[in-house]
């Protein structure tokens, strides 16, 4: 066994890709591990990103540099875990890529798995599955993404209405929590619409804006000032195809008015939830997840997990971009902390 | 009259005292219907997808919302309580659950038996005329029901067209034949009348 403790963190997008760069720069091991065949997580999807209008490939970039100039760290892409055994101080955990497995000894774990989007599907009122021009956030991203590529060839995408809270918030066919980020990405998406194609019109239906956030709320209101987006508050009803369009009915809850938009898209905030991934970890590390399938914490110990098991981003809740960051930082402090025990034993455990 | 953006103008407001209310109205529908209206987002769904919000002068959200705040008065009275037509749409959609229909259905109940009439519409002679149908002949007649509704309304045409359509179609029937088993029906009629006696 080597005498230079290692670290396995699973998941790398923006929590993962932290986690490794601060405990390989405290001088232990990684081995960095993600299913997919590249650094950088649900970034990559991302086109630009709240509330610095920044592009989610600079940071991608930024980090995967410190990383490979940390000879300690060693990336796995196309890996996940099958396998993993208490043994010793740590963990015997079998990794699996393409179909063939190996064996690594870790001394601490971090869980940096992430998030998936809910189905929106589950809303027949709303369309999606059916209407082609009815699409989720992330789909809308995509969308996005070519836009900006192709900025000046292509058509405006015309009318193109946001809802919120769909899945989210919802104790009758979603779930009762509030996704968190959806209120920030939707207005940098529909600012991002009205930044590409000025002509363009953009509805956003909120139940409330929480823009509680460095920065949040004046880049919600310069989304409305500036860029012209409007906000009507209500919860959507029904989404209607009429002569090639989608009409919206809701209503304005402010003025309690019934109201109506001839739409050309319309772009479902769905809630955040745990990934399959984590669902699967949790499972072979055996730790608790609560109701949702988040990962959950330690009571006084917000980044631990369990035994030598800590975890980082949205695997444990719904979180942005930067906060994924600052928690993959913490989970890594709680690491580094536990490998410079004199005998790498836990003070608490 | 609306204006062009189909906006009413509202007479004055009139302060409502919130430290004035109890709630007895939420505990009487909580107990009635089973229906909590403190699980309310206040999103609105239910009115933007309700069937007939366009006849209605408070819209679902606002009826959930008189409630929270004890206001009786102008539920008994509203038109909406006669314009629902009970589809369930508001309730099915609901991210709480609400059963609104369940609740409309309550209040209906109850301005009903306190003798308060709907203002705008004579649904309530809709009403009674097409249960009076259904107690003779176990069926409704909408065309009937609809020519008698008018001729007592005094607007003898103005379905003629919508008529003459839904017959074509076959919505409607000129005449509706009887139901088969009349004794249970009236068995039906009779024990409602005996159970809102006995309440
Ligand atoms: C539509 C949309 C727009 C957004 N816009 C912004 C924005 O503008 N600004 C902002 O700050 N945030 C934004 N976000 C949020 C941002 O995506 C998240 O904050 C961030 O991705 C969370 O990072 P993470 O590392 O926790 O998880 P992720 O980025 O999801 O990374 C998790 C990684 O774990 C891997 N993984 C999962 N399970 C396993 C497994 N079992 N084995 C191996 N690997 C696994 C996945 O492949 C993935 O690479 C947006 C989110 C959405 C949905
Ligand atoms: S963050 Fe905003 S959009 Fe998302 S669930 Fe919360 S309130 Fe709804
Ligand atoms: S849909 Fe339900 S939660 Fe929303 S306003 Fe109506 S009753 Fe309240
Ligand atoms: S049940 Fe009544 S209130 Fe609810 S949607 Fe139907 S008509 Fe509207």
């Amino acid at each position: 066994m080597s005498t230079v403790k290692t670290a396995l963190v699973i998941g790398a997008g923006p929590a993962g890709m932290e986690a490794a760069v601060k405990i390989g720069g405290a001088g232990y091991r990684v081995i960095l591990a993600d299913r997919a065949d590249s650094l950088g997580g649900t970034l990559r999807q991302l086109c630009s990103s709240f509330p610095r209008w920044e592009d989610p490939a600079d940071l991608i970039a930024y980090k995967t540099e410190q990383i490979n100039k940390c000879p300690l760290i060693t990336i796995k892409t196309k890996t996940t875990v099958v396998a993993a055994e208490k043994n010793g101080n740590g963990y015997l955990v079998t990794l699996g890529s393409d179909g063939l497995t190996s064996e690594i000894q870790a001394d601490a774990v971090i869980i940096a798995t992430g998030f998936e989007l809910f189905d929106a599907s589950v809303y027949g009122e709303y369309g999606y599955g059916s209407f082609d021009n009815v699409v989720n956030s992330l789909e809308f991203e995509a969308l996005l993404k070519e836009w900006q590529e192709n900025q000046g060839k292509t058509a405006s995408p015309g009318t193109v209405a946001f809802f919120k809270c769909v899945g989210s918030r919802d104790r009758a066919k979603g779930l009762p929590y509030c996704s968190r980020i959806c209120c920030m990405y939707t207005a940098k998406q529909a600012g991002l619409v009205k930044e590409l194609f000025p002509d363009s019109k953009c509805y956003v239906f909120y139940m409330d804006y929480r823009a509680a956030g460095r920065e949040y709320e004046e880049f919600v209101r310069s989304v409305i000032e500036q860029r012209h987006v409007r906000y009507v508050r209500g919860r959507p009803a029904k989404v209607l195809p009429e002569d090639g369009r989608l009409l919206i009915r809701a209503e304005d809850t402010l003025m309690g008015m019934p109201v109506e938009i001839a739409a050309d898209m319309v772009v479902l905030a769905a809630a955040i939830v745990p990934g399959p991934g984590t669902r699967q970890i949790a499972r072979l590390f055996q730790i608790k997840s609560d109701e949702y399938g988040f990962i959950d914490y330690n009571r006084n110990e917000p980044a631990k997990a369990g035994d030598r098991v800590f975890f980082a981003g949205a695997c444990g809740f719904a979180v942005e971009t930067l906060g994924a960051i600052q928690q993959g930082a913490a989970a890594a402090a709680e690491v580094i902390a536990l490998f410079n025990q004199p005998n790498g034993e836990e003070k608490n455990a | 009259m609306p204006d062009a953006s189909g906006i009413e103008t509202q007479a004055f407001f009139k302060t409502i005292k919130l430290d004035a209310i109890d709630d007895s109205l939420p505990q009487e529908i909580k107990t009635a219907c089973g229906v909590d209206v403190e699980t309310c987002l206040e999103c609105g769904k239910c009115s933007g997808g309700c069937s007939n919000v366009r006849i209605f002068d408070i819209t679902p959200r606002q009826v959930v919302k008189l409630i929270k705040t004890g206001q009786e008065k102008p539920l008994l009275a509203m038109d909406a309580l006669w314009a629902c037509v009970s589809c369930q749409l508001c309730g099915d959609r609901c991210p709480a659950g609400i059963d609104i229909a369940r609740i409309m259905d309550y209040l209906r109940e109850k301005a009903y038996q306190k003798g308060i009439k709907a203002t705008r519409y004579q649904v309530q002679l809709f009403h009674e005329l097409m249960l009076g149908f259904i107690k003779k002949t176990g069926r409704v007649a909408e065309g009937q029901l609809i020519i008698r509704f008018n001729l007592k309304t005094g607007r003898y045409f103005k379905d003629a067209d919508l008529g003459r359509r839904l017959f074509l179609k076959g919505k409607i029937k000129p005449f509706s034949s009887k139901i088969k088993n009349r004794e249970d029906l009236r068995r039906i009629f009779q024990e409602s009348i005996e159970r809102e006696e006995d309440q």
